[in-house]
């Protein structure tokens, strides 16, 4: 690792006005997780690190809110893990709670950000390899496309094949939440889905934000009438350890019927991945065990394997099985 | 002493089975504990003299050690699996800031077998400037072919990983080998067969037959502290050395080995350890010559010199459980008893040796009167495997076990049935009759039949596996020393290191029950080489080496005192005193005591201070090892494991766990000891796994991240039982547990999801990619 110096500015505009032009070198830092973690592989060699959590302006205080506004509820980009998932979010964003909840590990979660967790760079082990020069790296090609690839993408990859290592992101997109970016032109919104961007857009970035841009929270919309909302993971181990696949669904139910149903998965794909046709089958039909086993086989149409990771598909079927399950209260078989 | 003996009748044996036997002990020997000794401190739950230092962080590691002008280092190591070295310069690290020292430790022409094989190294100032400096050294490769796969490894052509024969490193309880005298083809090398009559014509009488290949993964040690030493040269034929070992005095010899020096000028201290499995014998690694790279950096640069190893360091060059691929052949009657076990290991320990996989196959079921258990060694250019609590067992347990439950399923029998009828060893059978009724076994069997049979999401099973080891307890290996001063002091010293299995408190609690006194008020010292001779941990032998060192130690200083104190109650002899809480007492006549301060005062000289080891083995217990000359120890698991069909998570809920430990000295680290090896054995069912890169030859997972370790969350509800058996053996009657407690935890998990899918997941470990394969019925 090598040395750095610590910025621990006042004003949002500050911050920015030390960031720009110069990308690489004034980076800046939150939780400080990941950062850590890339400090220490050599994958990012900042010169300076703009500490975000010592913002005292208007900003700052909007990105440690986490509060109900007119059309939903806004949770700032400041907001820890662990405060999200003890937060007072009602049981309609109940999806976010146990998705922040289920991330890494207590200590982490007490420290990392909802804006880290959108913005963290990924898990691939090619990419987090200290000796090996992947196409995220600027490399020729990717090395998990004929190498060794149990954790990589069924679904969107190419030329690239990494996951996105979000789990808040996944709950996110369930539940139709717009992110808030700062940048020098000001304040811009966008559905959280649009934060991503696939490989073949750019292969050495996963999100589109601007030069300088900082994320100041994401709004949740108004729920929907009886909306509930689940997240549903598959892990090796249960704590400390990324997801092999994870779902977020949220729904409602009106005379009987499903409506507003959306299904996110994760770590299927290098961006969090709708479940559009899962979507469309399922709505207006009466929730069942057979309709939850039939529509999540949907789930993965357009998957395909890259050698080691084609359990993924029925491993994501099962949790999107799983979910619907517990988001409408059918008991799963016993 | 020679020829001399005194026989004791001693009450020995297990449960309600104990006899009477005649047991010879040398002269001089104390009357060994058995089934009528009546102990005050062994046997209880004691606390570890230790906890406190440990726990507030007192204790020092080798981590730890910092002294006056202390370098420190960092070796340079090849990025490629198979290389030739054609340029190696290090003259420009010598440049760098910090840097005091650079050397080679290859040379031009010399190859590279591994990705992180030594290449060079350098001392500095700090860490930081060690590391950045490694980048200004110059080396050419040139790389060559290279194979990091087991079963590409094998085939013909494959590119050759060695081209001359390899020197076997071997510790206790290894699996057989021939050494460099062992045939070697291509990459695969033979190790000596395990036999008895004749496997082929067992599969002849068979009406039954299984026949499949188990693989398993490999397995790096990762102990929490990283490999490390530091080395200071006190004159330039004399040095002291801090190292986290679990051989303090295989690490001495290296040391004067390669330096040529007197062991008795190399001083070795492991005060604290921060765990060894097996990969920390000697001041080396088994992949990096560490010992040699501190000792000449320290002579070059004059000055004490740290090496510590970082987590990629640790995970690619310092040891491994070797991965296998098993072709196991069972044949049977229809009745369902065995004519035949055939089983067929290649092993691969990278660039080394030792992946036999036959004590399981061969040892446990041993009423099937054909076994053949053929081994070979698989050359990879990977790191070198290197003995991993119970070389060999875990991956042959998972083997044989998983193939008896396919085989049980075909002949329609209950899988523990079948193996009761197979075990001859008395204890074996005891503790499977055990476990029968304390696991519930066959209305947990019930229970998870019926689940499947419904389609259940979550389904469960249970299933059963035995574990063999030795009693390898060494003669005349540990020198102990006892004294009791004038001031009632009480000490134990030996040049013992405590691994994390307690021998500090164990030696605290022997000589606390031998002269009366409380544990805390004794002191024990160990982890350096200067207190006197001791055993490695390994083969699961430092309790059974030490504590009867101990107590003879003991023994003989209490004698000494017992006769002071017959002196001053102006008795003719000993006879008629007793020890106790008190002091000294008289039996009958005028009852009158010398309390211990009182009679320690009148000690001429300092102190009274006795030096002993302990004898060969004098009882042979209840059943020898089949394959190696001591006594053989059982024990089995009984596991419940629970699959969830739909993501194909396997998690293990329950396990109950019976182990023969001989005496039991301290339960409360015995059992720690056992929960250690089944959250390890779980670890390995479910989860640890090197990824090499068959692309570049790298390990892609060398952290502890994406290499996963069992955590709190996946520990099951543990009951763990002691089959306490009185051996005779040795003056305390300790065995050991280390090893055996992790030999059956994954074959039986792998016969548990066996049972509850209804189909076998042959491969470790059974991550949820392989369980849903297995479902699926791929």
């Amino acid at each position: 690792m090598e040395p750095f110096t610590l910025i621990r500015p006042r004003t949002l505009d500050a911050a920015q006005t030390r960031a720009l032009g110069a990308p690489a070198e004034r980076v800046y830092k939150a939780g400080g997780i990941d950062l850590l973690d890339l400090l220490k592989e050599g994958l990012a060699r900042p010169a300076e690190l703009i500490d975000l959590r010592s913002l005292g302006d208007e900003h700052g205080q909007a990105m440690r809110a986490l509060a109900a506004s007119d059309s939903g509820w806004s949770v700032g980009a400041l907001n820890t893990l662990a405060a999200i998932s003890a937060s007072a979010l009602p049981q309609a964003y109940a999806a976010l709670r146990e998705a922040a909840g289920s991330a890494a590990t207590p200590s982490i979660r007490n420290s990392a950000t909802l804006g880290g967790n959108l913005l963290q760079r990924p898990r691939c082990w090619y990419f987090r390899h200290r000796d090996l020069h992947c196409l995220k790296k600027g490399g020729e090609r990717c090395l998990a496309d004929g190498g060794e690839n149990k954790f990589h993408a069924i679904l969107g990859g190419g030329p690239c094949h990494i996951v996105h290592p979000s789990t808040l992101a996944v709950a996110l997109v369930a539940l139709d939440a717009q992110v808030e970016i700062i940048g020098a032109e000001g304040p811009r919104r966008i559905p959280v889905g649009e934060l991503f961007a696939l490989p073949r857009v750019s292969p050495t970035a996963e999100n589109t934000l601007g030069e300088g841009e900082v994320i100041r929270g994401v709004t949740l919309p108004a729920a929907a009438a009886g909306q509930r909302s689940v997240y549903e993971v598959a892990k090796e181990k249960q704590s400390f350890d990324w997801p092999l696949a994870e779902v977020a669904v949220a729904l409602s139910v009106e005379g009987g019927a499903l409506r507003t149903v959306r299904v996110a998965l994760g770590h299927v794909a290098p961006t969090p991945w709708r479940a559009v046709q899962v979507e469309e089958a399922l709505t207006g039909q009466a929730p069942s065990a057979e309709l939850f086993a039939r529509v999540a086989a949907l789930a993965t149409q357009g998957a395909r394997s890259l050698g080691d990771n084609a359990y993924k598909i029925p491993l994501v079927q099962g949790l999107v099985r799983a979910a619907l399950h517990r988001a409408c209260d059918v008991p799963v078989p016993a | 002493m020679a020829g001399e003996t005194t026989i004791y009748t001693l009450r020995l044996g297990f449960d309600d089975k104990l006899k009477a036997v005649k047991v010879e002990v040398p002269k001089g020997e104390p009357r060994p504990w058995d089934a009528d000794s009546e102990l005050a401190v062994i046997g209880r739950d004691t606390p570890r003299i230790d906890s406190v230092p440990k726990v507030t962080g007192a204790a020092q590691y080798t981590h730890d050690v910092r002294l006056p002008g202390m370098l420190h280092a960092a070796v340079l190591r090849s990025p490629h699996p198979a290389a030739e070295i054609e340029h190696l310069d290090v003259s420009p690290a010598l440049k760098q800031p910090g840097v005091r020292a650079a050397i080679d430790l290859v040379k031009v022409g010399d190859k590279v077998r591994f990705a992180g094989a030594d290449v060079a190294a350098v001392a500095a100032k700090t860490r930081d400037e060690a590391r950045a400096a490694l980048a200004s050294i110059v080396v050419r490769y040139r790389p060559l072919p290279f194979v990091v796969d087991l079963d590409e490894a094998i085939q013909p052509g494959s590119p050759k990983v060695h081209e001359k024969a390899v020197k076997d490193r071997r510790t206790e309880g290894d699996e057989p080998s021939e050494g460099g005298k062992a045939r070697v083809e291509g990459n695969v090398r033979r190790n000596p067969s395990l036999s008895k009559g004749s496997s082929n014509k067992g599969l002849r009488q068979a009406k039954v037959r299984h026949e499949a290949t188990y693989t398993t993964q490999v397995h790096t040690h990762s102990a929490l502290e990283t490999h490390s030493i530091v080395v200071r040269w006190d004159s330039p034929k004399a040095m002291t050395a801090w190292c986290s070992t679990q051989g303090i005095f295989s690490v001495r010899d290296e040391l004067a080995g390669v330096f040529e020096l007197k062991p008795a000028d190399v001083k070795v201290f492991t005060e604290y350890m921060g765990g060894g499995f097996g990969a920390k014998f000697g001041a080396s690694a088994p992949g990096s010559r560490l010992g040699w790279i501190a000792g000449e950096l320290a002579r070059k640069s004059k000055a004490p010199v740290s090496l510590l190893l970082d987590r990629h360091e640790e995970h690619v060059c310092t040891g491994n459980r070797p991965g296998s691929t098993q072709r196991v052949t069972l044949g049977a009657t229809t009745s369902g008893e065995l004519t035949a076990i055939h089983v067929v290991g290649h092993g691969s320990a990278g660039i080394g040796t030792g992946a036999g996989i036959g004590n399981n196959a061969f040892g446990i079921y041993t009423r099937c009167p054909n076994i053949l258990v053929e081994s070979r060694d698989v050359f990879c250019n990977t790191g070198p495997g290197t003995a991993f609590r119970a070389p060999g067992h875990p991956q042959g347990a998972f083997a044989i076990e998983l193939a008896i439950d396919e085989l049980a399923l075909k002949l329609g029998k209950d899988p523990l049935e079948l193996r009761i009828g197979h075990v001859e060893h008395p204890v074996r059978r005891a503790q499977l009759e055990l476990g029968r009724e304390r696991f519930r076994w066959a209305e947990r069997r019930r229970e998870a039949d019926a689940k499947r049979s419904r389609g259940a999401r979550y389904l469960t099973g249970v299933g059963v596996a035995c574990s063999i080891w030795g009693d390898y307890g060494r003669k005349n290996a540990a020198r102990v020393t006892v004294s009791v001063d004038r001031d009632g002091v009480v000490e134990v010293r030996n040049g013992v290191q405590d691994i994390g299995g307690g021998i500090t408190t164990v030696l605290a609690m022997v000589a606390a029950e031998v002269f009366a006194r409380p544990v805390p008020s004794i002191r024990v010292q160990v982890g350096n080489s200067e207190l006197g001779p001791s055993v490695g941990s390994g083969g699961s032998q430092t309790t059974s080496s030490v504590a009867p060192a101990a107590r003879n130690a003991a023994e003989a200083v209490k004698a000494e005192l017992t006769e002071l104190a017959a002196k001053l109650l102006g008795r003719g002899s000993t006879e008629g005193l007793v020890w106790g809480s008190d002091g000294v007492s008289e039996v009958g006549g005028r009852k009158r005591t010398i309390a211990f301060a009182e009679l320690c005062k009148k000690i001429e000289g300092e102190a009274v201070v006795a030096t002993a080891s302990r004898p060969q083995t004098y009882n042979a217990g209840p059943m020898r090892h089949p394959s190696a000359p001591v006594y053989q120890i059982a024990g089995a698991h009984f596991i419940e494991a629970e699959v969830d069909t739909w993501t194909g998570v396997v998690r293990v809920p329950e396990v109950l766990a019976i182990h023969d430990v001989g005496r039991v000295h301290n339960p409360l680290t015995t059992r720690s000891q056992v929960n250690g090896g089944i959250a390890l054995g779980i670890s390995y069912a479910l989860m640890e796994q090197r990824i090499v890169d068959r692309g570049s030859g790298r390990m892609l997972n060398p952290n502890l991240e994406s290499y996963k370790i069992i955590g709190a969350a996946e520990l099951p509800k543990l009951d763990i039982v002691f089959t306490e058996l009185h051996t005779g053996a040795n003056s305390t009657g300790a065995v050991g547990i280390g090893e055996p407690s992790t030999i059956p935890t994954a074959a039986a998990i792998a016969c548990a999801v066996h049972h509850a899918i209804g189909r076998p997941v042959r491969s470790l470990p059974m991550t949820p990619d392989r369980v849903l394969a297995a479902i699926q019925g791929a």
